[in-house]
């Protein structure tokens, strides 16, 4: 049995279906260089996670998780927080800068109103605060769904 | 002030010390904060530029560019904490993949044999820039979910993690080994006085059964020419120079190295405890005692095959 339902069989995925569904979707939605990745393998876990993680896999003993989770492709393709807190400076397009008072309210898990959009359409998106990505919402006209982990979340005080 | 000590420990430890009453009084100041700062995510330029805004102040340490002490009790509420830019550590838990760094960057395949919560873990994949392959493996079960967490923060990708008692561990060639073993945990009396209440000497009997298969097994699993580093967070000499002495009785192809950490002060190994000399090789390792940098209690043991 597997330690949680993080990860099923780690066998490696499908290279066919993660370079047309997820990968693709990562290029297109947000302009990452398309070697990003190369340095590492992919890996299909239970209900569609995609794992990024180290080439060499071992056979013994069972592995109970690697790398870490970067997308999620069970119905839709939905990117992490822990993807965009790593490889967001890479984002060229459907990101939004917020000030340092939503940034605040954003890293709390409250979902948002934001005023002019730019640089985004609706789906998800990274936020940013100035150069730093902060992680993950999900766009529908203004309103901003707040996609960051519960166990993440947190009052800052230096920001 | 040190009435919490007990009797029994004092004997045990100020006959070891070169200053007993400084020793004592440091046990009962909890250590400076620490952190170190995440290469993987950050540069120290940006993180001192950071702090220096937020005008919480830091030091920097001479021995280890990336360690950092502060006087601030809200490093954990900054932004840089919460995306995983710094890692909040203890100093001398720090010190293992220091002294590993030169292989780190080298190496393809590395065990952390006890690896959780992956504070080391996380430092090491760091030094190695995610390149290679990390097992990261723990008995612990229960302990697997902090080591998942922090390594998703740091950004740790190069990782897999395993739980498995590592005396059974499959017998593969490991470029790098730390292990960093249980133990009766001494040395982290300055950040949980707690342990003094429950210290007893049937703990240290207990743990070092556990820690010679340990350090044997680890010590198969080095490929030739690698390295491995044994180390703990305790004083008793059973868990420390007693299990390396176990290793080089048992493994006569172990060599120890001698270790040095420029600014940083590392003391002698302890040459006999109870009646028993250890090998004269056993001199090469080192010991960390709290009064002298500030830090909690360690030992560290370099091995190469």
């Amino acid at each position: 049995m597997s330690y949680d339902d993080d990860y099923g069989n780690p066998e490696p995925a499908d290279p066919k279906k993660i370079q047309s569904e997820v990968l693709a979707y990562l290029y297109s939605r947000f302009g990452f260089d398309q070697k990003l990745f190369d340095n590492f393998g992919l890996y299909l876990g239970s209900k569609g996670k995609i794992y990024l993680g180290p080439k060499q896999l071992i056979k013994e003993p069972k592995i109970v998780t690697l790398g870490i989770m970067i997308a999620r492709a069970d119905g839709g393709i939905k990117p992490t927080t822990n993807l965009f807190q790593i490889f967001g400076k890479q984002i060229t397009k459907n990101y939004i800068k917020i000030s340092k008072e939503q940034a605040i309210v954003y890293v709390k898990g409250e979902d948002m109103n934001l005023g002019d959009i730019q640089n985004a359409s609706d789906g998800y998106v990274l936020i940013k605060y100035g150069d730093i990505p902060l992680g993950c919402g999900f766009l529908k006209g203004h309103a901003l769904k707040n996609m960051m982990p519960k166990a993440k979340r947190i009052g800052l005080k230096y920001i | 002030m040190d009435s919490i000590i007990p009797e029994k420990f004092k004997e045990r430890y100020c006959q070891l010390v070169d200053d007993p009453d400084k020793f004592l009084s440091t046990l009962m100041q909890y250590t400076p904060r620490s952190f170190r700062v995440n290469r993987l995510k950050a540069t120290v330029d940006e993180i001192k530029e950071r702090f220096d805004e937020y005008g919480i102040a830091i030091k920097q340490m001479s021995w280890y560019g990336d360690a950092f002490v502060s006087e601030n009790p809200e490093i954990g509420a900054t932004l840089e904490h919460f995306l995983g830019m710094i890692y909040i550590q203890e100093i001398v838990s720090m010190l293992p993949p220091v002294i590993m760094q030169k292989e780190l960057k080298q190496a393809k395949f590395v065990l952390d044999g006890c690896a959780a919560p992956g504070s080391k873990t996380t430092q090491m994949a760091a030094i190695m820039q995610n390149n290679g392959t990390i097992i990261a493996n723990d008995l612990a079960y229960g302990r697997i979910r902090a080591l998942k967490f922090n390594i998703e923060k740091t950004g740790t990708l190069n990782t897999i993690i395993t739980n498995r008692d590592l005396r059974t561990f499959p017998n593969y060639q490991f470029d790098a080994i730390l292990l960093d073993a249980p133990c009766s945990a001494e040395g982290t009396m300055r950040k949980n006085m707690e342990v003094f209440s429950t210290w007893n000497e049937r703990e240290i009997q207990k743990q070092c059964r556990v820690q010679k298969p340990l350090i044997l097994k680890a010590f198969d699993l080095l490929a030739p020419g690698g390295v491995m580093v044994y180390s703990t967070c305790t004083f008793a000499p059973e868990e420390n120079e007693g299990v390396v002495d176990w290793l080089l009785k048992n493994r006569p192809n172990a060599k120890l190295e001698k270790i040095a950490i420029d600014g940083f002060k590392l003391s002698s190994a302890i040459e006999e405890w109870n009646g028993e000399k250890f090998d004269s090789e056993i001199t090469k390792t080192a010991r960390v005692w709290p009064h002298h940098n500030d830090t909690g209690g360690f030992f560290l043991a370099r091995v190469t095959k």
